[in-house]
């Protein structure tokens, strides 16, 4: 018994994996309980890679953060939370209404002569990411390949940071290191997001109704 | 410049006037009363702003190292020291003047042992030299009271008394006087007569860092250019730590055989002193720099020094036990403009007002933890949005009274947020439009209501549309608008995301 409560006991270390369980690591609520339930540990990750595969930009992927960008910003210790090379300019005034504090954003364009040379988007996302100075990092990055995400995944363990990647969808087929990969698409009133891979939590389609209640 | 020797009671206090190692901030005003002293007050007749008297006082360091700016244009020199060096007062007063006309200025100067009294007959404008001090109050009795620069009520009651000079003021019983117009100006006739002593603060040159190093041999790779930087990167350092000073600007020179010279200017957020990681932010910079041809020399100038204020480090790693992120978030700024420039990274900041492309800007990052407000989750911003039907926003009149700064605390239904977009197009985009129906890659299917924002009036930046939410066919939700003057034409403004 004395072993048992012992070994029970030795399995709860976050360093150890077992097959079936997660590993217990620190998880911030989604805001969305339907997505809560099938995400490994009941919500999105405080730290490593996520990459979002979208159909095209704008059908619901930001929103679906929006709860998880809120709770980061506004806490007391809040570290920063930047956006590297966004596709449009991120509309302050929406994004204060949703509870986001506008000083922790910060926003990295990549110049064009930069785009050029490969992997000026990437670089940053990867300095943000090992900096430990931000909570979230969000990155719109075309192409980047496995080597890189995989860098990118342990940046992001390496400065307890969150990285999101959104790609387009025509990378769900190819194989990355990101400890959560999800399609994220359009149905009738929100999203449908498809868990590709989940690091101990449950695969599958999972339905979000993003417009508020009584609308 | 020779040691200069002070004589206190029966002590002897050495002190070298080399070491301009003090900050402008640390007072070096301590003068013992009793040594003698010799001031050439300057009276600037015609001033062009301030860093030309900045300009005549670094110059006027060449003969005594205690300059002290008089402002707005005076400047005093103490020479006694160094009269024998310039031939005695004709020289001295020779070649200051000889300064002042290099430098451009047109002034007038007096010598007198004490500050304030070689001031005063420096803006009366005659010529007034007077080395001994026992001369002092007489050759002061003649002079008018008017360049003591006293208040004019205080002149004014003077004259009522009949008192219109220096001498007639000194004549006055003391007690009366500081009855009468207060003991602040009877100490200032006391300084003016060496009855008290007048300290004075030191110029202090706002000194820059600037090394050169010829190279040996001309060099291409950013690696070894970067190693030839190292001296004058450890001679940074060690100018930054005697001056307690960190640097926010840092140029660096690269000269050619024949192109013009290459040039790099490091911008930080925050004053710095770490050499490791100004080299760290200029290898960055050297990397991204074009260079013409070989380096035959490298030269290294900085800004201004910074006072810089230590802070304690935390214990915990950023993000470990809800640690702030403490001195990172800079140096990570600092490391992506390395790279990336200048404009690449920036915050955002709302704005008071209704349209869209003003309700925003970039600001500059907030970079220093500061405690957030809890109150303001969920605060709104200032845009209003119709609920029912078309509403003009723009008849509540007047610019919003929200202040960026201080964002508004008042709620409103949380519906409300949803009906603005997370991403604004930099600029409106006009849609393809079949019988007045916008498209955009397909039909458009509208959605909810209309919010018509007509404002900015006063400005010329005036707008008069109306707001739709639509969906397209691929379910992307689309924030467009139509023009409310002819010719109504349709744009895509937004992506809700």
């Amino acid at each position: 018994m004395a072993v048992n409560s012992e070994l029970a006991r030795l399995l709860e270390h976050p360093a150890i994996w077992r097959g079936t369980s997660v590993a217990r690591a620190e998880v911030l609520p989604s805001g969305f309980a339907a997505l809560d339930e099938r995400l490994p540990g009941g919500g999105w990750p405080r730290s490593g890679l996520i990459e979002i595969l979208v159909s095209r930009l704008g059908v619901g992927e930001l929103t679906l953060l929006l709860p998880l960008l809120a709770a980061l910003t506004s806490g007391p210790q809040a570290r920063s939370c930047v956006w590297v090379a966004p596709p449009f300019e991120p509309f302050a005034p929406a994004l204060a209404a949703h509870g986001v504090a506008l000083e922790r954003v910060l926003v990295v364009r990549v110049p064009a002569a930069q785009k050029r040379l490969r992997g000026g988007a990437l670089w940053a996302f990867e300095q943000a990411l090992g900096s430990g100075a931000c909570d979230l990092v969000m990155a719109w990055a075309k192409r980047p390949r496995g080597k890189e995400v995989r860098r990118l995944q342990l940046s992001a363990e390496r400065g307890r940071t969150l990285g999101v990647l959104f790609r387009p969808s025509q990378a769900a087929g190819e194989s990355s290191h990101a400890a959560l990969r999800m399609t994220v698409e359009p149905s009738a009133y929100g999203v449908r997001v498809n868990l590709l891979k989940s690091k101990g939590g449950v695969r599958g389609c999972v339905e979000i109704n993003l417009l508020p209640a009584g609308n | 410049m020779r040691p200069r020797i002070l004589r206190k009671s029966n002590a002897r206090v050495v002190s070298l006037p080399t070491a301009r190692t003090s900050l402008r901030s640390v007072d070096t005003q301590w003068e013992p009363a009793e040594s003698p002293q010799l001031w050439v007050g300057t009276h600037i007749l015609s001033l062009k702003g301030a860093a030309t008297l900045e300009k005549l006082a670094t110059r006027a360091q060449r003969f005594t190292p205690r300059v002290s700016l008089v402002a707005p244009d005076g400047l005093l020199l103490e020479v006694k020291g160094s009269l024998h060096l310039f031939e005695g007062v004709d020289g001295l007063l020779r070649a200051f003047s000889q300064d002042c006309e290099a430098v451009g200025i047109e002034s007038t100067v007096a010598l007198a042992p004490t500050p304030l009294a070689a001031m005063v007959a420096a803006r009366v404008g005659r010529p007034f030299v007077v080395t001994n001090k026992a001369q002092l109050v007489g050759r002061l009795t003649a002079l008018p009271l008017g360049p003591l620069r006293w208040p004019d009520d205080v002149v004014a009651r003077l004259a009522r008394m009949g008192v219109r000079t220096i001498g007639q003021a000194l004549r006055l019983p003391r007690a009366g006087f500081a009855r009468r117009f207060g003991p602040a100006h009877l100490r200032e006739l006391d300084r003016l007569t060496g009855r008290s002593a007048d300290l004075r603060h030191h110029f202090q040159p706002r000194e820059r860092f600037r090394r050169r190093r010829e190279l040996t041999y001309e060099m291409e790779d950013k690696a070894t250019i970067l190693a030839a930087f190292a001296p004058l990167l450890a001679d940074l350092g060690k100018f930054l730590e005697l001056r307690q000073c960190g640097i926010t600007e840092l140029e660096c020179r690269l000269r050619h055989r024949h192109a013009s010279p290459s040039m790099c200017v490091l911008r930080l957020a925050a004053p710095v002193a770490d050499v490791a990681r100004i080299t760290e932010l200029l290898g960055e910079r050297l990397n991204a720099l074009v260079l013409p041809e070989p380096v035959r020399s490298c030269e290294l100038r900085s800004g201004l020094p910074v006072l810089r204020v230590l802070s304690c480090d935390s214990l915990w790693q950023p993000g470990e036990y809800g640690s702030s992120s403490g001195p990172e978030s800079p140096q990570l700024v600092e490391r992506l403009r390395a790279r990336l420039g200048h404009e690449a990274v920036y915050g955002l900041q709302m704005l008071p007002g209704h349209r869209p492309e003003r309700a925003w800007a970039m600001c500059e990052p907030v970079t220093a933890t500061r405690p957030v407000d809890s109150r303001r989750a969920g605060a709104s911003g200032p845009t209003v949005s119709g609920s029912a039907g078309a509403r003009g926003v723009g008849g509540r009149g007047g610019p919003n009274t929200v202040a960026p700064g201080a964002r508004s605390l008042e709620l409103v239904p949380p519906w409300a947020a949803f009906r603005q977009p997370l991403w604004l197009l930099p600029a409106p985009q006009q849609l393809e439009e079949i019988e007045g129906v916008p498209r955009r890659r397909g039909t458009l299917r509208f959605f909810g209501d209309v919010e018509r924002i007509e404002t900015g009036w006063w400005d010329g930046g005036e707008i008069g549309r109306d707001y739709y939410t639509v969906f397209d066919i691929y379910g992307v939700q689309l924030w467009i608008f139509r023009e409310r003057a002819d010719p109504h034409r349709w744009f895509l403004h937004g992506v809700f995301g």
